[in-house]
């Protein structure tokens, strides 16, 4: 079926910074860029018509702007893309009885066509004629995790209640003017003198040998679930004072340099970007890279407190204009004669962090014993070689093997789950 | 009044977690409070669009971001 939208607004204009950043990533990742569709499952309290799923998701996509927006060229320009927002429009919906996880693979595996398709793919899974869930899947120019989480809620209040309360939430476009204009552009000069400054002390990058040892496809991913790492994180940080966060984004940081044969780390630290007021409602991609560096050549216990500081300055700087980093990495590069790119990234992406609290010992030492390691992903290209998830899973890391074999990346997430667990122990 | 302000951006940068009367009463650091690493990011910006200032991200100027009456006084002697 088909699910007709009409709202009031629409237009052209440039990317924001969050669009620009995640378009250059799926550029670099084409055609294996389906790998950054992502989706959420949205069980109703209670069994509805369809007809009234349906009005929902087109209110919902009315609602915000940036899951009725293309990437299109702009106009006046020759080869600048940017994003042209459609009033009007007609969204294919499927009505499906499956399981709604296999509904959502399947939505999720094959690529947006960026120019025409709409960036929400919808399922409505029926019992009978009745809709139990719907299953949301977004493109990555649409919205981040918490973007989605976004777009969820309202659809739930669209359902419960007929509207979302509130103000009109900011959009898309709105936020590519302020990012153009004067308060946009000091923010932007801030975390440029940033990137700039951190460029000159870093690795070219992480993992600059190669592993001997390559697999096929050459990208995989370890996951690690280790419930005695989940407390170790959290007695680290009750110990230490620092965020459960930086406790893993210091451990990634410390033993990815000891993998690669440095003294001090850089790490590319994945920010929500919406500690601002303008930017906290919006459905669309905010998140960005910061650049993390540190000395990492100490112990561990003595990383946290400064590694807390560099955080706090990393995920400051992920609120950059791309074109700003693009211009500092081509002067750094020149400089020094190579590709400067730390190739390493940490994305924690856990939407409530449970927060420090002490644990003893005998509980780690129990916990120890639930580990579990598998190999949940392969293909054949990647934007980055080495990059760290955190979620409710577990620790991942996804690594290009030709740099980092199979075998060096389970060491690695095995070594990660010790360092945590005998420092918490101490 | 700048305490009292600021108070106001603790509790609305951590969406209401760490109230303004807990900020203003308690002498505590804002950390300890449970002030989280999301709400403290929101934080920075609030009082950089409020005060027009720059807040320094060294490990001394987070102890300062962290410590109400330290950055109320800061503050107010610009």
């Amino acid at each position: 079926m088909n699910v007709d939208f009409a709202a009031g607004d629409c237009g052209t204009g440039p990317f924001t910074w969050g669009q620009e950043a995640i378009w250059q990533t799926i550029e670099r990742t084409w055609p294996d860029d389906h790998y950054f569709n992502f989706g959420q499952v949205l069980k109703l309290p209670r069994a509805r018509h369809i007809r009234e799923v349906a009005a929902a998701v087109g209110a919902l996509v009315e609602r915000h702007g940036s899951l009725r927006t293309l990437v299109a060229e702009r106009p006046g320009t020759t080869r600048a893309l940017g994003q042209h927002l459609e009033a009007r429009g007609r969204l294919p919906v499927e009505v499906v009885g499956a399981a709604p996880r296999d509904v959502l693979d399947k939505l999720a595996a094959t690529r947006f066509d960026y120019e025409r398709d709409w960036p929400l793919r919808v399922a409505l899974v029926t019992e009978g004629d009745l809709v139990t869930h719907v299953v949301l899947v977004f493109c990555h120019l649409a919205a981040d995790g918490f973007g989605a989480e976004i777009a969820v809620r309202d659809l739930r209040m669209l359902l419960v209640r007929g509207r979302v309360p509130g103000p009109r939430p900011p959009q898309p476009l709105e936020l590519a003017r302020w990012q153009a204009g004067p308060e946009g552009r000091r923010v932007a000069a801030t975390a440029a003198a940033h990137w700039e400054r951190e460029h000159r002390r870093v690795p070219a990058t992480m993992f600059a040998a190669s592993s001997q040892d390559a697999a096929r496809p050459p990208i995989w991913r370890a996951l690690l679930a280790s419930p005695a790492l989940d407390l170790a994180v959290r007695a680290v940080a009750w110990r230490h004072r620092v965020s459960t966060s930086t406790v893993l984004l210091a451990a990634t940081a410390q033993l990815a340099a000891r993998y690669g044969g440095h003294r001090t780390s850089a790490v590319l630290p994945i920010a929500a970007n919406r500690f601002r007021k303008d930017t906290r409602g919006i459905v669309s991609t905010l998140s960005q890279e910061g650049l993390f560096t540190l000395d990492v050549d100490r112990p561990f216990p003595d990383l946290l407190r400064p590694a807390e500081a560099a955080a706090v300055r990393a995920y400051r700087s992920a609120y950059h204009d791309p074109a700003d980093r693009r211009r500092v990495v081509a002067a750094e590069s020149e400089r020094r004669g190579e590709p400067v790119h730390p190739g390493c990234c940490f994305n924690d992406m856990r939407l409530a962090d449970p927060g420090p609290a002490d644990c003893p010992p005998e509980r780690l030492d129990a916990a120890l014993e639930q580990t579990t390691l598998t190999w949940p992903l392969s293909q054949d290209r990647l934007n980055c070689r080495f990059c760290v998830h955190v979620s409710a899973e577990g620790v991942s890391l996804t690594a290009d093997t030709r740099y980092l074999s199979r075998a060096s990346m389970e060491g690695y997430l095995r070594d990660l789950e010790g360092l945590l667990v005998e420092t918490a122990r101490r | 009044m700048i305490r009292q302000r600021l108070a106001a951006l603790v509790e609305e940068s951590s969406d209401g977690e760490v109230t303004a009367r807990e900020a203003m009463a308690s002498g505590l650091p804002l950390s300890a409070l449970g002030l989280t690493s999301i709400a403290r990011m929101r934080l920075i910006d609030a009082v950089e669009a409020e005060f027009g200032v720059e807040v320094d991200l060294s490990e001394e100027g987070l102890a300062v971001l962290d410590d109400l009456d330290l950055l109320a006084a800061r503050l107010s002697d610009r």
